[in-house]
């Protein structure tokens, strides 16, 4: 398949895409702008946002809707090309409430949901702990794909010191349930106090010592009534992690890397590359963000563009349409100053995603390029140009 | 406030960058380093992630500095605070037996609880900064460092992380985590000797995120900030004469021929992004001034990118200018 049927079966076959990168790549535009141009395509598609720019969220409808999926509306739709029978919704991810959602559903009763709300190891779990961002949203993309509304989910992940922290997590969080320390945790004798560290193993009086010794007794007596609770749901919540990694890692779904222009943002992307393959998941292909482009026409101008002769024809042309008083002479020496700085960013652009790209591409994935545009992306009208590039249209 | 009130950034002890992903934080903090060491400081640079970058930055041919660190230049030390190295060495500290901390830390699941336990890697790479601030020349010689340069780690503003140690102490009613915590707020907290160095793009959102990080840090956090440092900027393309340039050039006939140069239509296009782009920094640049209420020091947009040391070299300059208030 060629690269660019990559991409065409990708938004034409995936029911989840999974937009990954560092921090200020700008995942969250590409990840909107994706779902547009599949709902072009004539699927419902949706896109799930962490933390959007209010004005994107004002744009997409996504701002104080509590964790629920808003359509955009029709007539919105009608204006970025997207025929009637597909459809574009956002949803902005809620962490706390997806948080609680889950306990609402795995609780055992409304005593054991309520002791978990209001223990404070679950009120700093469910704010700070490490994954818990990325552990609720792969859980929200989950429960929306199992509420079969969309048949397209494209995700925005949050932005993570570790790459793959969101796919991590759920793992995490069951070795850690089934843990030997956790077990101990919620013996009765521990939690009632008695801290009878003899009744366990060795390796463990140790563990539990030194815990004692980092963080006073208190924490241990939180975390151990937290894990309690926990426990009376884990069941639940356990095969819950299992499915929302079988979907992540299954057929459906898919990865696109996105990526800044130059070369530190090309040395993260190409790390982040590795571990993405460690990790057995499907990489569609990687879209280059804001990068500098040439426009189509005409080659970018070498060192000797400032050549006396091409400098005087300009000159005499802008005098021509300009008028005498109009400084022509520095006029023309600055547009081919100019014309240099910028064929210099292409350059050093293209510089810099080379080797990437040649990685991609020799993978037989998708290669794609999103060009910096004069103003920043914000608004429905921006994300249909980003689309209009990521589908390979040309600027008008 | 008026401008010039500004200390320069070498009279700080600890200065810890932040900013969102994608604003040259990294190399921000490579550049402050190194003018750190030019002026004959005893420099500690610092970084968290995973990836390693800034000794590659300052130097191609530097080895990996790790936990243990490495001197990459004369007076300037890099290294990586890996959370977990850093727990097993306070440990040590707390408990004297390293064998048992070595058994303790490599025990599995200790690992898992501590893999899922919020708060303590900020806690105890703050711990470890906190640590490094308290060498001094009674500790063998070489070992102090008069400026010790953090490069926070991207996630969230990185503000969540400087927050950790006043969450801890809210949190947890009493112990060592807890006499710990205070004392990294303490250093924190003294405006004397800690400053946190803001990065930010002069884009819209970068714009909007600067303001919120500031305000917490000075607000909520209580962490000292003088001045923003806004990254890449475009400066002016075109002299005033002629500022409308890419108008001018759009009026020619678009196809002409000029030799080695584009036609008029490209050149056009070339003048419209340069001058767009320029106009959106400045614009955004006097809102970051606005409503931060702090003076600017810009670093330009570097043609070549961020390569190497030479990139670094002249940003490290740039970055000792006085902080102003831009008309």
């Amino acid at each position: 398949m060629k690269p660019d049927a990559k991409l065409d079966a990708m938004l034409a076959d995936r029911e989840v895409i999974v937009c990954v990168g560092c921090g200020g790549a700008g995942k969250t535009t590409v990840a909107a702008a994706l779902a547009l141009e599949a709902a072009r395509r004539g699927r419902k598609a949706l896109v799930l946002t962490i933390d959007p720019a209010r004005r994107l969220a004002d744009a997409l409808g996504v701002e104080s809707l509590g964790n629920h999926p808003q359509a955009i509306p029709r007539e919105t739709l009608d204006a970025l090309g997207v025929p009637g029978w597909g459809n574009l919704s956002a949803v902005m991810l809620d962490m706390k409430r997806t948080f609680d959602d889950l306990v609402e559903r795995f609780a055992e009763s409304a005593a054991v949901r309520d002791r978990i709300f209001e223990n404070p190891i679950y009120q700093h779990v469910s704010n700070a702990l490490a994954g818990s961002v990325e552990y609720s949203a792969m859980e929200k993309v989950f429960e929306l794909h199992e509420s079969g509304a969309f048949d397209l989910i494209v995700v925005d992940t949050p932005p993570a010191q570790h790459a793959l922290d969101f796919l991590e997590a759920p793992q995490r969080l069951l070795e850690f349930l089934d843990s030997r320390l956790v077990k101990m945790l919620i013996h009765p004798a521990f939690a009632a106090g008695r801290f009878g560290f003899r009744l366990f193993h060795r390796g463990t009086q140790w563990v539990l010592q030194v815990l004692e010794r980092i963080t006073g007794i208190g924490f241990l007596e939180d975390l151990s009534e937290f894990l309690i609770a926990f426990d009376a749901m884990a069941d639940g919540f356990r095969d819950r992690a299992h499915r929302v990694r079988s979907l992540l890692l299954g057929p459906e779904s898919t990865f696109v890397l996105v990526s800044g222009p130059g070369s530190e943002s090309a040395r993260h992307a190409s790390d982040f590359l590795d571990r993405l393959e460690g990790y057995g998941v499907s990489l569609a292909g990687v879209l280059v963000n804001r990068i500098r482009l040439w426009p189509s026409e005409g080659s970018p101008p070498r060192g000797d563009a400032q050549q006396s002769a091409d400098i005087e024809a300009l000159r005499d042309a802008l005098r021509a349409s300009e008028g005498a008083d109009y400084p022509a002479q520095l006029a023309a020496e600055a547009a081919a100053k100019a014309a240099t700085r910028y064929a210099e960013w292409v350059r050093s652009d293209a510089r810099s995603a080379q080797p990437l790209r040649e990685r991609i591409e020799a993978q037989g994935r998708f290669w794609g390029c999103i060009p910096e545009f004069e103003r920043d992306v914000h608004d429905l009208s921006g994300l249909g140009r980003v689309a209009d590039r990521i589908a390979g249209k040309e600027e008008p | 406030m008026a401008a010039g009130t500004q200390r320069s950034l070498l009279e700080y002890r600890l200065v810890i960058v932040t900013g969102k992903g994608g604003t040259g934080k990294t190399t921000v903090s490579a550049a402050l380093a190194l003018a750190g060491a030019r002026a004959g400081l005893r420099v500690l640079v610092a970084e968290m992630g995973p990836d390693e970058q800034i000794p590659r930055l300052l130097d191609p041919r530097a080895p990996r500095a790790g936990y243990a660190g490495c001197a990459i230049l004369p007076g300037l030390r890099a290294m990586r605070i890996e959370p977990f190295e850093a727990l097993a060495e306070y440990l040590g500290l707390q408990l004297g037996v390293r064998a048992i901390v070595d058994a303790v830390v490599r025990n599995r699941a200790f690992r898992q609880l501590m893999t899922a336990a919020p708060g303590w890697r900020e806690l105890i790479t703050l711990g470890k900064i906190w640590h490094l601030a308290q060498l001094d020349s009674e500790d063998p010689p070489g070992r102090r460092f008069d400026l010790i340069v953090v490069d926070a780690p991207a996630t969230g503003h990185g503000v969540a992380f400087l927050d950790v140690p006043r969450v801890v102490v809210s949190a947890v009613r009493a112990g060592p985590l807890r006499a710990h915590a205070q004392r990294v707020e303490r250093m924190l907290e003294d405006s004397d000797q800690t400053l946190v160095l803001p990065v930010a793009l002069a884009e819209e959102l970068p714009a909007r995120e600067i303001a919120e990080l500031t305000d917490r840090v000075r607000n909520e956090i209580g962490i000292s900030i003088d001045r923003v440092i806004v990254n890449a900027v475009v400066g002016p393309p075109f002299p005033d004469a002629i500022r409308d340039l890419d108008e001018a050039l759009a009026r020619l006939d678009g196809d002409l021929e000029l030799g080695a140069l584009p036609p008029p239509r490209v050149l056009a296009r070339c003048a419209h992004h340069l001058r767009s782009r320029h106009e959106l920094n400045r614009r955004f640049t006097a809102e970051i001034q606005h409503t931060t209420g702090l003076p600017i020091v810009e670093l330009p947009r570097l043609p070549e990118g961020i390569q190497g040391p030479d990139q670094i070299s002249s940003l490290a300059s740039a970055l000792l200018a006085k902080p102003v208030f831009l008309k």
